[in-house]
């Protein structure tokens, strides 16, 4: 998991954010506050009028009073719509700084913990943690402003009208603080699970989809919909916890605001009596409690969306908390030649992956890297490629460790690819030039032939231009590798590390493009993890890493002269008579039914037993 | 409060959308009419407050104790009566949006797991996933909103009888006024849900970016480009800020217009109420009353017309949901179904590959392509397929039968998130034997929780080997008596390759396996072998002998250098 900011640096950042823009901010509050004030003018010429008709008036009074409503709800309406549109602008600003600075902040996540860091939390927050940040941004914050401006100034205007009056709005406010209080304690969290229920519900709706025909295959139908019925059963609890907070705040809120309105008719009748206050100020002050539930209320409600915003906003500001884990060195690299020495690693503490490697690649060669699944060749390969540092020894490229190089410097020099084939939306020009955006049409085209891409790329009907990636054409994982490879043939670092980087390409083209591949690589060094055997026959040597050591290292022929492990792989690989043992003895029952030919597999069957 | 969702959400009726919309009314009918029950007591409770204030108003100017505290009390009442009405309309309402939604999701659901492989290739996934993601909450927000509307119409309807009742003409400019505010703020809410839509897109596409900058992170850390992401991603981002200035826009005309409208129709009532009074028409109390029920008008109002427009939304929603249910299966069942043969051998005229019962036969094919076909042909996925079992025809079987005997296991074959013991499926005293056969026992024991392990993201986090092999396992632990195996061990190592060659035959000891590969660590292993080129079955025999004899086999199979 990424870190999550703490809540005074959330607090900080928020601020700093307000104070960036201070003119349009108060422009903004400035223009909502004249728009509540003018809202204002209403029930106090409501009042008059009461008065003036309970008093006796002229029919022209009556008129100008009521031109003076409709002037001020002319200003008001104006002054809103020029409210909204200031806040909005500055609301869009400060929305696109937020998930720009974002962006560049995943952007520059250390190579470690992005390799380490499974891409779902991060996901999360690009997708839903800016989604409600963005929510916030855009409603809840100025409607929480705006509330906040037209509650101060209608107590203002009820001040202005009667003050004794106004002492009776505050008989609820302890009310709706409990209430209130009790409500926001809860609300966020149980929103975020709701929320979560309801994400798992999608998702596992998007697998059935997505798995229809796995679904048919296994005939695990009944447990999709078993699957479903669990996620939604969660889903309802969640639901049915919040529904029940609301059942206790709603009605508490409601008679809150209700309470101020009958205690000022109350109270305003015994006054009137009294002769303390007129009939018009009754009337205006009524008006006025009355005018206070719709602010107060959005304000309330507003307030748990502004917690989930807040709590985005410390996931969004986590990913710049990462520690870097380069520490760039002064010395310049004399050579290329990449050597590792003594080298541990571990994903856990105290199980280590990797046993001491002591590994000198020579400048311009090619090196196999074979061995079991899980032996820890991915492990070498990252280390090789200065991804991360390794626990114990040094990985180093002309005497300059990998992981005190500049990032630009060390992309330049060393470049890993891996079975991951990410095709990102765009043209598929963009996906090639990636690490080289100046590349011209020439280069990567010299690219794409040397992974023998060109020519299905040219049958595009848009040929380099062709969007590919999400929302636009679908390429085949082998399409996608040979795009992450010719990527890397443009970036043309002096050393490459391939991780499988052809594993999903059919066997025989993955053999020519390897060949042609080597043809255009020549002079650079390649150290290439390989499941396929090929790779390891064409290079100039082979490492066979098992249980984390290197325990053969020497060219093809010698490693199959030697008669080692690499000897018996290779030959079981080609699956080559006569067959050796290859892992536990098991394969020699086979190796002798198998010669019998294929009539008497009946037999072979029964034998098998002992296997 | 009703128990969702429900036990079995029934067949829908899937002729058009709106038919979907009045089934889904249907199922829920006793909730939504306490909805509608509550929505009026709701909405009634406010609409008599103004004359409630009015008469204390009056009661204040006759200085009569008695009158304002009656008013006062009736005052207490109805806010009493507000509030829990609006508290019990709200859980009806609740109740009304998840019934909606759970049960689409329930029917979409269901009706996807009948699709099975026809889902895939009829609809884009995302078509579907988009019901999920939106359309439910559509449905939702329909069914949720007719508490309120009913509420907004009784309202209506009161303080027009009540306006009528004080005074003729007032009550006639209320009952021509208001439909026209409607007509007036509907006009007005269409430009801007165009621009919100459009807003939407975009910042749906900027999502998409950020999502694809994080899962190509790799990839742009590994070999650079960061920067020209970053400046992409910035453009993007203000074209969504531009957008949502537009909207902004039309919002605050939008806002504006919403004080400005009923404000000026409030001053109308206002003004002529006024004269009425000091004509002494009405009394002063009924003056505020009127300036009341002017003002609360906007509160049904709005309710009314965001009821018009979530129908409409429902129905669009309602139709892409039908769009789904009306689709049917491509292979279905005969309609007089033949018993289920006992065993035999599997034949494919259009390739001429035989299977034999009980075996292991390898299909090695020169073009990739051509093994799924023949794959697909034998399992039955291809409403074309004329494939035998036994001498009868799979088309004259019940699906669920074929289903039940064969399983085609590909690679495109996907991993479900949730406990791994549970994604392997089957008896538990036998995934050891199903693991080590297909060589996963080492995934498995790298694993923190070991088989409690849950899957997330598809097995992302697993490499492609250990997902092959974990799909292999898989479709061992089903243990179907023909298992269809395609390119099972093209992601793996050599050693894991062997290993699983050697214990793949012992496992399926007795059942009836085919393996489409060209490896020739499997072939040799393999009963019998048929080498098809171009589609059609061109040799066969065991892997040595064809070997031998050849030369094209050897070129489709062969790994020498």
């Amino acid at each position: 998991m990424l870190p999550v900011a703490d809540a005074p640096s959330v607090r900080r950042y928020a601020r700093e954010l307000l104070a960036r823009y201070p003119g349009r901010l108060a422009t903004a509050l400035g223009l909502h506050a004249l728009a509540a004030a003018s809202g204002l003018a209403a029930p106090r010429l409501l009042g008059e009028l009461v008065q003036g008709v309970h008093t006796g008036t002229t029919g022209w009074t009556v008129d100008r009073i009521a031109i003076a409503i409709a002037f001020f709800v002319v200003v008001q309406a104006v002054l809103v719509n020029l409210a909204t549109y200031a806040s909005a602008r500055l609301g869009e600003r400060v929305l696109a700084e937020l998930r720009e600075e974002f962006v560049e902040r995943v952007l520059a996540l250390p190579l470690s913990t992005v390799e380490r860091a499974g891409s779902g939390d991060l996901i999360t927050r690009s997708s839903r943690d800016v989604a409600a940040l963005s929510n916030s941004v855009r409603y809840a914050v100025p409607e929480i402003l705006i509330a906040a401006v037209t509650v101060v100034l209608t107590v203002a205007g009820l001040i202005a009208v009667a003050p004794l009056l106004a002492l009776l709005s505050v008989v609820s406010l302890p009310v709706l603080v409990l209430g209130t209080r009790w409500y926001l304690r809860r609300a966020p969290a149980g929103y975020l699970r709701e929320n979560a229920a309801y994400t798992d519900l999608m998702d596992g709706l998007a697998e059935t989809v997505e798995g229809a025909r796995t679904v048919e295959a296994l005939r695990t139908a009944g447990r999709r919909q078993a699957r479903t019925k669990v996620d939604l059963r969660r889903s309802y609890r969640t639901e049915r916890y919040t529904l029940y907070l609301r059942t206790v705040w709603f009605p508490v809120a409601d008679l809150a605001y209700l309470l101020p309105t009958v205690a000022t008719l109350l109270a305003g009748g015994w006054m009137y009596l009294a002769g303390w206050v007129t009939l018009g100020q009754v009337t205006a002050g009524t008006l006025y409690v009355q005018q206070l539930v719709d602010p107060l209320d959005r304000f309330l409600s507003w307030l748990d969306e502004l917690q989930v915003g807040g709590a985005s906003l410390a996931r969004i500001l986590g990913v710049a908390h990462v520690p870097d884990d380069r520490v760039p060195v002064p010395e310049k690299p004399v050579g290329r030649q990449l050597a590792a020495c003594g080298v541990r690693y571990s994903y856990v503490d105290g199980r280590d992956v990797l046993h001491g490697i002591d590994l000198v690649v020579r400048p311009g060669e090619r090196l196999a890297v074979v061995g079991p699944s899980g032996a820890g060749k991915s492990t070498l390969g990252r280390l090789l490629a200065g991804v991360a540092p390794p626990r114990v020894g040094s990985v180093a490229v002309g005497g300059v460790p990998l992981v005190g190089l500049p990032l630009p410097e060390l992309r330049g020099s060393v470049a890993l690819v891996t079975q991951e084939h990410h095709v990102f939306a765009g043209t598929l020009r963009d996906n090639v030039s990636l690490a080289r955006p100046d590349a011209n049409a020439v280069q990567i085209r010299a690219a794409l032939r040397a992974v023998d891409a060109l020519r299905w790329v040219e049958a595009l009907p848009q040929g380099l231009d062709t969007v590919v990636g999400s929302g636009g054409r679908q390429l085949s994982p082998a399409q996608a590798q040979q795009v992450a490879l010719a990527r890397l043939v443009l970036a043309d670092p002096h050393t490459l590390v391939l991780d499988e980087a052809t594993s999903l390409i059919d066997p025989r083209a993955a053999r020519h493009l390897e060949r042609s591949l080597a043809a255009v690589l020549h002079g650079r060094t390649v150290i290439a993890i390989a499941h396929r055997l090929f790779s390891a026959h064409d290079a100039d040597r082979v490492a066979v890493v098992i249980d984390g050591h290197i325990t053969e290292l020497g060219s093809h022929d010698d490693l199959v002269a030697a008669g080692g492990a690499y000897a018996d792989l290779w030959r079981s690989w080609q699956a080559d008579l006569p067959r050796q043992g290859v892992q536990d003895g098991e394969e020699d029952h086979h190796g002798k039914g198998h010669a019998k030919g294929h009539d008497q597999w009946a037999r072979v069957r029964g034998g098998l037993v002992s296997g | 409060m009703k128990d969702l969702p429900v036990a079995d959400p029934g067949e829908p009726d899937h002729r058009n959308a709106t038919r979907y919309l009045i089934w889904l009314a249907r199922t829920q009918a006793a909730t939504l009419a306490g909805g509608v029950a509550f929505g009026i007591a709701w909405m009634a409770a406010p609409a008599f407050m103004p004359a409630v204030i009015g008469r204390a108003v009056d009661a204040i100017a006759a200085g009569d104790q008695g009158d304002l505290s009656e008013a006062t009390a009736v005052l207490i009442g109805l806010g009493c009566l507000q509030a829990v009405a609006g508290i019990m309309r709200h859980r009806f309402a609740v109740t009304n949006w998840l019934s909606a939604a759970y049960r689409t999701v329930q029917v979409t659901v269901r009706h996807a797991t009948r699709l099975g492989a026809t889902l895939t290739q009829r609809v884009a996934a995302g078509e579907v996933v988009a019901i999920g993601t939106s359309d439910i909450g559509q449905l939702g927000n329909a069914m949720d909103v007719t508490a309120r509307a009913a509420g907004a119409i009784f309202a209506i309807v009161v303080v027009t009888v009540l306006l009528l009742s004080v005074s003729l003409p007032l009550g006639l400019v209320v009952v021509v006024g208001v439909p026209v505010l409607m007509g007036i703020v509907a006009v007005l809410l269409r430009p801007l849900h165009r621009r919100s839509q459009e807003y939407r897109e975009l910042t749906g596409d900027l999502t998409n970016r950020a999502g694809d900058i994080v899962a190509g992170l790799r990839v742009l850390r590994g070999v650079g480009g960061e920067s020209v992401f970053a400046a992409r991603y910035r453009e993007r981002s203000q074209e969504v800020r531009a957008a949502g200035v537009n909207v902004a826009r039309v919002d605050s005309v939008l806002k504006a217009a919403q004080i400005l409208v009923p404000g000026l129709f409030v001053m109308l009532v206002t003004w002529l109420g006024a004269r009425f009074a000091l004509d002494g028409r009405i009394s002063v109390g009924e003056l505020v009353a009127f300036y009341g029920y002017a003002t609360f008008l906007i509160m049904p109002l709005r309710n009314l017309t965001e009821a018009a427009d979530r129908l409409i939304r429902g129905h669009v929603a309602a139709r892409r949901v039908v769009r789904l249910l009306q689709l049917t299966p491509e292979v279905t069942d005969p309609e007089q179904p033949l018993p289920m043969p006992p065993d035999g051998d599997l034949h494919d005229p259009e390739s001429g590959v035989h299977v034999r019962a009980g075996g292991v036969t390898a299909i090695a094919a020169d073009n990739p392509a051509d093994a799924q076909r023949i794959a697909d042909r034998l399992g039955r996925y291809d409403p074309d397929s004329r494939v035998l079992l036994g001498g009868v025809p799979l088309s004259k079987l019940p699906v669920a039968a074929v289903r039940e005997r064969i399983l085609v296991a590909d690679n495109d074959a996907r991993l479900f998130n949730g406990p791994l013991h549970a994604e392997l499926g089957g008896p538990r005293d036998r995934l050891p034997g199903a693991l080590h056969a297909a060589s996963a026992g080492d995934v498995i024991t790298a694993l923190p929780k070991g088989l409690d392990t849950p899957i997330v993201e598809r097995g992302r986090e697993f490499s492609g080997g250990q997902q092959q092999r974990l799909r292999l396992a898989r479709a061992l632990q089903a243990d179907p008596p023909v298992l269809v195996l395609v390119e099972p061990t093209s992601a793996v190592d050599a050693h894991t390759e062997a290993r699983i060659a050697a214990r793949l035959a012992g496992h399926r000891r007795g059942r009836t396996t085919v393996i489409c590969t060209t490896s020739p660590l499997l072939l040799d292993r393999a009963d019998y072998v048929v080498h098809v080129v171009s589609g059609r079955a061109a040799a066969e025999g065991r892997h040595r002998e064809l070997l031998e004899r050849s030369p094209a086999y050897r070129a489709t199979v062969g790994r020498q250098p």
